[in-house]
């Protein structure tokens, strides 16, 4: 075998070429592993919102929270089933909560959107995950208040603490910041469930009931009974299933993804690949003497394609970490099954850079594959008399 | 002319290599003009529905709110406004697949005024505005989904309770794929009430025509100042406001389109630089023979940076090809989303991605052709490859 050293001497050697393919493969696996960072995030967001033991109830025929409507006296009798797990203090852990959506402005003219406004009671809080107050303090009811996320904050006009949100032409006032362990709640606007209903001019109205089973068992035995109950026209389905359907929203932005690495991976294959057919070029009479010395084809073969995947591999690496300082850092778009706007982090989990660095091996194989190919292909007596 | 003709010797030389840069800028800037293409299309379709000052009513509560029947002709008699319609998104199952085209609920009678550009045959109108249960569809989509005249297109609710089994007794012809289907609003809301459901009465959101652009603003205005203090206050907008919202629903995804076209053209810069220092490098007696013999430090400077542009352009030409052709792939897939084809799209930016493509050129052709140009003779003609 010729050792890796030849090839990283020459990568050396050459090193302006070098530079340049590296930093533009680089660019290249930056920008492919930028969009799917961004679409796992949104889908991070969205499958950590689910617990495995917590049931929605709505409409039968709802897709999403924002058009189903329950009957108070229904969502009632929902809360006394059997099989709900029980608080600290013994009360059932059954929320009932009155979901709208309002289209309000973002912040720095980036248009307007729609906006999420959640009516709760206390117990929908112990629902969420992780659900804490970052700053300021939680609301309290009857006096037109709301809490949000920092996040949200930051993307909308009129939702810093402080600050106070109109709701068919009341004011509501912001006086603290959520988080929900990066949950979909953190993409929306928390206030008391009656106080909503009468701003909205809609009182008793609830949208959906959100209540945690006892265990696997009684998860099952609730949704049966609420599904198969003639008098309540109801859909259960657990909250896993239904932020799963959500994911809709991201098929889009992978989409662009795959378009993006597609045709990039493509581009930046015939670049590595002119850059080896160059080192080829200019090394005719050293692959002859490697020849004439006793290295087989295959060997050669093989140290090319070692050289260009060195080179495309360390473009790969150099763009995943670029990517880094993005990690974390938040975002929004439309969430197509509600109509409305969804925050998210970027997120680059250890599968996304690795999908970065496949990429850049693709990318170097490929591309040294025929540069490769003609290295071994010249007669040893040609390449050593080349100039 | 000589000069060009060299240029264009010195291109097809290493035709291996010109090859290979010309397909990266290619495939790099099919992707540009993919993403533009996207971003000229949405302008296209505001473009588009500022021609026939529409007006859009919606709840303020957006999609998830009301609007009520009554309103509809309460829009229709005020003043500057020549008609309205309700116009209910459907959003129903056809054959178990979602999606599969875009349904609306709206009024027979009324709604090829409010769409007077969009052409049906008198005969069919009458059919549609005379038959309950009756719908018509765009001649394209009626074409996609290989439906006949008379056919029973049965369609399950999602959100909607009601489930519809409407017959096809028409095709309307529009100047771009709407990919959609027309049908009775009443046909629906009977359902509803028969049902008790709640979801009963409510227009969606209602679309009228205007007089003209002029009174466009001052009609939104009163049609919100009417609604304000009912129950169901509304929130008016032109066509193309409200097509630019759902531009903006999808939010920074702009720019970062552009960030990840900067990221593209950058690195193809780099690509297109060192495959010309490449080969300036083989060249370096050549130059120097050339300058022995009288070229001047211009005119090799043009020649250098004149064969970087060309393989450049002749990327741009091929990326901005097939960029197109996938944009008009996209648009036969799905044109509920893609709504433009390349024709209709094609403006000024497809002529600015090839400038971006010759400046591509000119950038990597610079450094080589700076240094071919200072090249001394004499170590020009010295040095050995």
């Amino acid at each position: 075998m010729i050792p890796l050293k030849y090839n990283l001497r020459n990568l050396r050697a050459r090193w302006v070429t070098t530079l340049m393919t590296v930093v533009a493969t680089g660019w290249v696996v930056w920008a492919t592993v930028l969009t799917f960072g961004m679409t796992d995030g949104l889908e991070h967001a969205l499958r950590i919102s689910g617990d495995a033991l917590d049931i929605i109830v709505m409409r039968k025929g709802s897709d999403a929270e924002t058009s189903s409507a329950i009957e108070s006296q229904t969502a009632r009798e929902i809360t006394n089933l059997d099989g709900i797990a029980k608080s600290a203090d013994g009360a059932p852990l059954s929320s009932t909560e009155f979901v709208t959506i309002f289209t309000k402005p973002r912040r720095n003219n980036g248009g307007t959107t729609n906006l999420i406004v959640r009516g709760v009671e206390s117990v929908a809080r112990e629902l969420r995950p992780d659900f804490q107050i970052v700053e300021g303090r939680d609301i309290k009811s009857g006096v037109n208040e709301i809490i949000t996320s920092r996040q949200m904050a930051e993307r909308f006009e009129n939702l810093a603490i402080g600050e106070k949100l109109e709701i068919n032409k009341i004011d509501f006032n912001v006086v603290g910041y959520f988080e929900a362990g990066g949950s979909a709640a953190e993409s929306e606007v928390w206030t008391d469930l009656n106080d909503l209903t009468s701003a909205r001019r809609v009182q008793g109205a609830i949208s959906i009931v959100n209540l945690r089973a006892r265990d696997l068992e009684s998860r099952d035995k609730l949704i049966e009974q609420l599904v198969s109950d003639e008098r309540f026209k109801l859909k259960a389905i657990t909250e896993t299933a239904y932020f799963e359907s959500q994911m809709s929203a991201s098929i889009a932005i992978r989409f662009i993804g795959y378009v993006i690495g597609g045709f990039l991976t493509f581009g930046a294959m015939f670049a590595a690949a002119n850059t080896m057919y160059a080192a080829v070029a200019s090394r005719g009479r050293e692959i002859g003497t490697l020849r004439a010395i006793g290295f087989s084809r295959s060997s050669i073969l093989v140290s090319f394609l070692v050289e260009s995947m060195v080179l495309c591999l360390l473009g790969g690496l150099l763009g995943c970490l670029a990517t880094l300082p993005f990690n974390g850092i938040s975002t929004g778009t439309a969430n197509w099954a509600t109509f409305s706007e969804i925050t998210f982090s970027f997120r680059f989990g250890p599968w996304i850079l690795a999908r970065g660095v496949i990429m850049a091996l693709v990318m170097g194989l490929l591309g040294g594959l025929f540069p490769a190919v003609r290295a071994i292909r010249l007669k040893i007596v040609d390449a050593l008399r080349q100039a | 002319m000589k000069t060009l003709k060299y240029i264009w010797r010195n291109v097809m030389r290493n035709k291996l290599r010109s090859s290979l840069t010309i397909l990266s800028v290619g495939f790099s800037l099919a992707l540009m003009t993919i993403l533009h293409g996207y971003m000229a299309m949405q302008d296209e379709w505001g473009a588009e529905a500022a021609k026939h000052h529409r007006i859009v009513v919606m709840s303020t509560m957006g999609f998830s709110g009301e609007v009520p029947i009554a309103n509809v002709d309460r829009v229709r008699s005020m003043e500057n406004v020549k008609a309205a319609v309700p116009y209910s998104w459907y959003g129903g199952m056809y054959k178990d697949q979602q999606m599969a085209f875009a349904q609306f609920a709206t009024d027979p009678k009324e709604v090829f005024n409010v769409w007077p550009e969009y052409k049906i045959d008198p005969q069919q109108l009458k059919e549609f505005q005379s038959d309950r249960q009756a719908c018509v569809a765009d001649r394209r989509l009626a074409q996609r989904m290989k439906w006949e005249i008379g056919e029973r297109i049965p369609l399950q609710g999602t959100f909607f309770t009601f489930n519809l089994d409407l017959k096809l007794v028409g095709v309307f012809d529009s100047p771009q794929n709407t990919d959609s289907l027309w049908f009775n609003w009443s046909y629906l809301d009977e359902g509803l009430k028969a049902q008790s459901s709640e979801m009963a009465g409510n227009a969606g959101t209602v679309f009228a025509k205007t007089a003209d652009a002029p009174s466009m603003a001052t009609v939104c205005k009163a049609i919100d100042e009417r609604f304000a203090s009912s129950d169901n206050p509304t929130r008016t907008q032109t066509e193309s406001a409200f097509a630019q919202m759902f531009t903006d629903m999808i939010g920074n995804i702009q720019v970062f389109i552009l960030v990840i076209g900067l990221a593209v053209v950058f690195s193809l810069t780099l690509v297109a630089a060192t495959a010309m220092a490449m080969s300036m490098r083989e060249r370096t007696t050549e130059v120097a023979v050339l300058k022995a013999i009288g070229f001047s430090k211009l005119r090799v400077l043009w020649m250098v940076l004149g064969e970087s542009c060309w393989i450049a352009f002749l990327g741009g030409l091929l990326g901005i090809g097939i960029g197109c052709l996938c944009l008009e792939g996209l648009h036969n897939l799905s044109a509920q989303f893609f709504p433009f084809s390349i024709v209709e799209m094609a403006g000024p930016w497809l002529l600015i991605l090839m400038l971006i493509a010759a400046g591509i050129g000119f950038v990597s052709g610079i450094v080589p052709a700076i240094r071919a140009a200072q090249l001394s003779v004499i170590d020009g003609l010295r040095r050995v490859i």
